[in-house]
């Protein structure tokens, strides 16, 4: 098996990766950025509605970073590490405005500062944004500012299928090109997993098909911990019925939800923030209204624009109007969009603290939605995800240079290890008969939502918990009918479904061990929160077929709990 | 919402090293919304796992899934299913890999000679000194943002690409995408290397043929040939314009000239204006010892101006 040298691989190519590559490149060490696809084709580019900034001198005269980490730790019902959540708004401006160095195409003011609007739970509007593109516009910004620097390799259309440790130590990743299926092995001090969510694990999503949960995966194979996996955030607004994102952009900019007795319905649920209420509870909302028969028939409730006006819709909203058109036939000048919940975030990820490093395997680092920096809590702000991907990315890339100063050069002990894992992978493809991984796929899909969705219950759970287990057995038998050596889509699918297989086990283990409800982790048998025995991080590792479920606690520094009420 | 569904007949043309090249067809029911990356993805994962194909963000915002769809250039998340069904009257569609570049495995094509076109405009922008150390802050005006921004919005997709007859003739022409990122960082006031932007896009610019393939099959509506008309448009800040270049001005110019005095384009007289007398005399001496000097001296002879050319030389100095 061939080997790379190099310092430091990054896995996943999204706005998370290439800023700590971009940080730990120009600090001079030599990095490998891995990335199942080309890099401006990650899902960062997904991203529409902005990004969140208190900018000093371009923002509400009487917003401050404080309130910003306020209506963060408010919005992830408290289960927020507080010191991540005051670094996350204290470097929001000089990010945003790094970026906007960079050449992102912000949207102006009449005087030529970033503009900026309302989203979801903020205080004060504090949300900054190219169009309704705006991951988009900053992955390609970010892209084209790391593909111009020396110490940089990108790994495009190659699969990461582990991480090679030695005594809990990483000594690198082994990955595969997809064109041609060869291994290399990427020797490396540290490796930094952005490899962002896993939405395909559910039914309806936004996320790309790419998200399939790959580096929680990986990571949980070799011995780290998930932190918070229970908590999956469900985006009210996805189109009907195709689950394209339509952006919470179209509420910040004044978009009205109505049920299909034309009721604005959200004056029950959050009276004062009403459709700008967080998204856990807009999501409930929702699936309230439809259940108790004031849906639309299919099981949708609708978002109007057209008070808004056509100019204003279109310059501010227009990937909306687009995703309108194109895919539901509707015209959102003139008639409301239908929408309903699907799986949008994931709030749970690779346990890592501000530094982004992971305490179980020395050299593992992870940011972005890979990692859990335990920013967002038990509900994510919009607009949080892509100032974590870019704050964090950050932190992550200097914290990842200051291990280097003092990391040891890699042990020559790999061969066994890597040998085995190939084979592991490999297993799939050399069956002669089984299942493929389609069949297995979309079931899982429809447990996830039916079961681990956005209502759970103790019976809904230990159901899933069955047939995952019995997934997971007939995945031991899957085959790969796709025996090719040159880009065998089929046999990285089942790697992908390993990696969903894991990842799932452990979601909806510590959804059953959660008893309350908090932010997006909804139990109708205990549909209230419980500080006194659950203000804390689920830490959660699998051993084998097993697992194992410890708590951690959240780290206050200024705000004390008290009742989410909008 | 209606529910009304469509039995289709997919026939897609497949390729492996090992098979060679052959097209498979497939049955499927889809509704009204599906898209063609769903209709992919239940192919694969309900009936033959072995199809390989590339899609990401089924929202047109990753450029991932570019294809020929009924012969059409296109991205599938883009294009619904009952589209097609409607537009063509038929319910059994084609689906192939992208023109120009080589097939990979089935509808994924190999992409480097995209990217390396990408790359040779410098995309990326090269900012003040003062801006990168944080001791300045860039103002942009909002019409400036909208205007960059839309020729921005490139995905990367390819489809422009796979249409232009340019790049197949001309090795030196760098293809529409890169245009269109070119020119957004050429005209971005906070860009510091105008020089050297000009030097690598103003020659590629006019080697341009104004087909408009591009314009047509772009999903984000980047209109690159756009943004080639607005870089040939600025050839007047350019320091060392190429021989492509210098022509093209003069062959614009005379275009424009034999409007203004004949109301038409006088094809003779703007290559002579071109291309000078020298040149134009080899090449009439070439083309008829290619046998084809008859029919271009009577075309020229025929060449006579418009009737009321007045009204015309009106307009030009209106």
């Amino acid at each position: 098996m061939d080997i790379a040298d190099y310092d430091v691989v990054v896995l996943g190519s999204g706005l998370a990766g290439l800023m700590s590559t971009y940080v730990i490149a120009s600090a001079g060490y030599k990095v490998a950025v891995i990335s199942k696809v080309f890099p401006t084709r990650s899902h960062s580019a997904a991203a529409e509605g902005g990004i969140a900034a208190y900018i000093p001198g371009n923002s509400d005269p009487n917003d401050n970073p404080d309130y910003m980490t306020y209506d963060t730790v408010k919005g992830g019902d408290y289960l927020v590490d507080q010191d991540a959540a005051e670094l996350l708004s204290n470097e929001s401006g000089n990010i945003v405005m790094l970026l906007e160095s960079w050449g992102a195409l912000f949207n102006r003011q009449p005087d030529g500062r970033v503009a900026v609007r309302y989203f979801g739970g903020q205080t004060y509007p504090r949300t900054r944004f190219i169009g309704d593109k705006t991951g988009m516009g900053l992955l390609h910004t970010l892209f084209e500012r790391v593909s111009g620097l020396d110490k940089v390799d990108f790994y495009n259309e190659w699969f990461a299928l582990d991480f090679v440790t030695d005594s809990n130590r990483i000594v690198g990743v082994l990955a595969l090109q997809m064109k041609d299926m060869e291994p290399v092995f990427f020797r490396s001090k540290a490796v930094v997993v952005a490899t962002g969510g896993m939405g395909m694990l559910y039914r309806h999503t936004t996320n790309s098909y790419i998200n399939t949960g790959d580096g929680y995966a990986m990571a949980l194979r070799a011995g780290a911990a998930i932190k918070d996996p229970e908590f999956v955030q469900f985006h009210p607004t996805a189109l009907y019925p195709s689950d394209v994102l339509i952006s919470e952009a179209a509420r910040g900019e004044g978009a009205i939800l109505r049920n299909a007795k034309g009721e604005r319905f959200m004056t029950r649920y959050a009276p004062k923030k009403l459709d700008l209420a967080p998204r856990d509870i807009v999501s409930r909302a929702i699936f309230t209204e439809v259940k108790e028969g004031r849906g639309f028939p299919g099981g949708y409730v609708v978002l109007d624009l057209t008070h808004l006006g056509e100019e204003y819709i279109k310059e501010r909203l227009a990937l909306a109007v687009e995703a309108a058109k194109s895919f539901a036939g509707i015209d959102a000048i003139t008639e409301p969009i239908p929408v309903r919940p699907a799986q949008h975030y994931y709030m749970g990820g690779i346990d890592v603290d501000i530094t982004g490093r992971n305490p179980d395997i020395v050299g593992l680092f992870a940011a972005g939605e890979a990692a859990c920096v335990s920013v967002h809590g038990a509900n994510r702000l919009g607009s949080n995800s892509l100032l974590e991907t870019l704050v964090f990315g950050r932190e992550t890339g200097k914290h990842v240079v200051e291990f280097l100063k003092n990391a040891q050069e890699p042990q020559s002990q790999y061969q066994n290890e890597t040998e085995k894992l190939l084979d592991d992978a490999y297993r799939f493809v050399k069956s002669e008969s089984g299942v493929h991984f389609g069949e297995i796929v979309n079931k899982l899909r429809d447990v996830m939502w039916d079961y681990v969705g956005v209502f759970r219950d103790e019976g809904g759970l230990k159901n899933a918990l069955s047939e995952i287990n019995e997934l997971r057995d007939m995945a031991g038998k899957m085959y790969v009918t796709d025996k090719s050596k040159v880009y065998n889509t089929e046999f990285f699918n089942a790697l992908e479904l390993r990696n969903m297989l894991d990842l799932a086990l452990v979601i909806t283990t510590s959804a059953l061990e959660r008893k309350e409800s908090r932010g997006a982790h909804y139990r109708t048998d205990y549909p209230e929160r419980d500080d006194d025995h659950w203000l804390k991080h689920t830490i959660a590792y699998l051993r084998g077929n097993t697992v194992e479920v410890t708590y951690k606690p959240v780290r206050m520094t200024r705000w004390k709990p008290e009742p989410r009420v909008y | 919402m209606s529910v009304q569904t469509y039995e289709v007949i997919f026939r897609i043309r497949r390729y492996s090293p090992e098979k060679g090249s052959y097209w498979q067809e497939y049955k499927l029911t889809v509704d009204r919304f599906t898209q063609f990356t769903e209709a992919l993805r239940r192919i694969k994962t309900e009936q033959d796992p072995s199809l390989a194909y590339r899609a990401s963000c089924h929202m047109a915002v990753c450029g991932s899934c570019g294809m020929k769809i009924n012969g059409e250039p296109r991205l599938a998340c883009k294009t619904l299913v009952s589209g097609i069904i409607n537009k063509y009257g038929s319910n059994v569609i084609t689906i192939e890999p992208m023109d120009y570049f080589p097939v990979i495995k089935d509808l994924i094509v190999d992409w480097e000679d995209f990217y390396t076109r990408m790359f040779k405009v410098k995309p990326r922008l090269y900012p003040a000194k003062e801006v990168l150390e944080g001791k300045g802050e860039h103002r942009l005006k909002p019409e400036d943002q909208r205007r960059l921004w839309k020729f921005a919005q490139c995905i990367w997709c390819g489809l422009c690409v796979s249409v232009c007859p340019v790049i197949r003739e001309d090795p030196e022409f760098l293809g529409p995408a890169a245009h269109a990122k070119g020119y957004r960082f050429l005209t971005d006031p906070r860009d510091t290397i105008t020089d050297e932007r000009f030097k690598i896009l103003s020659d590629s610019a006019w080697r341009c043929t104004y087909c408009y393939h591009c314009f047509s099959v772009c999903p984000r509506d980047i209109e690159p040939v756009t943004a080639i008309k607005k870089t040939r448009a600025l050839t007047k800040y350019v320091k060392e314009p190429t021989n492509v270049t210098f022509n093209g001005v003069k062959h614009s110019e005379a275009i424009a000239g034999s409007i203004k005095t004949t109301g038409k384009i006088m094809e003779s007289l703007v290559y002579l204006q071109t291309y000078g007398l020298s040149r134009s005399l080899k090449d009439l001496i070439f083309i008829a010892k290619a046998g084809r000097g008859g029919s271009l001296i009577s075309s020229i002879l025929e060449e006579k101006p418009v009737k009321n050319v007045s009204e015309i030389k009106k307009l030009f100095e209106g």
